[in-house]
């Protein structure tokens, strides 16, 4: 995930402008356009100093890494918006078969 | 009676057919995305004239919309209009075409025009809809910080890192 990211999601959660941002940061609102785009990309300090210039906290975790969901996301990448709904609708269809007859079998 | 048959296209198409306008955001709204985690119900953003809630209403009525309360998930049937729908901020309702989330403030957002701005218009299954974007949906999930949201977050961020990186490069591997 790029610094970029990070201090657009907390800028728009803030619900300030690109210019209010700047102003706050002591920079101004092409710097803080740029690193929003991934133009530049700044160093971990400097994306920390802006959310907290936004209200917030940057709190940092290190979790196991998991690829398992990722590899079925990757794959609905591959498919058109249309064809992710039908494929979600399937498996909703799919599930809901599943428990009905689960509850079939213990009645 | 059983839980209604989740029927996202067809509660979009009576949405439509209504003229309602709206943001459709949370967990269905990531799988148009690409999220890999199946979800249920259907959260969306109203705009909030009078009007376009008067549209919604309609469409409620036409959906047989009912509250929807953990000790009555059947739903528990409602008399709205407009300016009622407006006085409640988060709707939780039961339909006969399965669950329907409305709400006015998703967490982490101030509403329908600051989601609208960046919504991407998309035709699901012949409906027009405006989705939000996914960047807008983790804003809301990190926001609401639910045990849930925290659990499908880093998937869904990389999935954002992966469709801007292929935006920059149309010719990169995901």
């Amino acid at each position: 995930m790029r610094g970029g990211q990070i201090v657009r999601e907390a800028r728009r959660r803030a619900g300030l402008t690109q210019r209010e941002l700047a102003e706050r940061a002591g920079t101004t609102q092409s710097a803080i356009a740029r690193i929003e785009r991934g133009a530049t990309e700044p160093a971990y300090d400097r994306v920390r100093s802006l959310v907290a210039a936004c209200g917030f906290e940057l709190v940092p975790r290190i979790a196991p890494r998991d690829d398992s969901d990722w590899s079925v996301a990757t794959a609905n990448l591959r498919l058109s918006p249309d064809a992710r709904v039908r494929q979600h609708q399937a498996a909703v269809r799919f599930a809901r078969k599943g428990r009905e007859a689960l509850a079939g079998a213990r009645a | 009676m059983p839980e209604p048959e989740f029927q996202p296209e067809r509660m979009l198409q009576v949405l439509e057919e209504h003229g309602v306008r709206f943001v459709l955001i949370g967990g269905f709204a990531a799988v148009i995305h690409g999220s890999p985690y199946v979800t249920t119900d259907i959260d969306l953003v109203p705009e909030g004239s009078l009007e376009n809630l008067e549209r919604l209403s309609a469409a409620l009525r036409a959906m047989n919309a009912r509250v929807w309360t953990a000790s009555e998930p059947d739903g528990i049937p409602f008399d709205h209009d407009a300016a009622s729908i407006a006085d409640v901020r988060m709707w939780n309702l039961v339909t006969d075409l399965g669950r329907l989330d409305l709400a006015f403030e998703p967490d982490g957002t101030s509403g329908y025009e600051d989601l609208a701005r960046s919504a991407v218009h998309l035709e699901i299954s012949g409906t027009r809809v405006d989705v939000a974007t996914l960047a807008d949906i983790i804003r809301s999930k990190e926001a609401a910080a639910r045990d849930k949201d925290r659990l499908v977050l880093p998937v869904l961020r990389r999935l954002l890192g992966a469709l801007e990186n292929e935006e920059r490069q149309p010719s990169s591997e995901l």
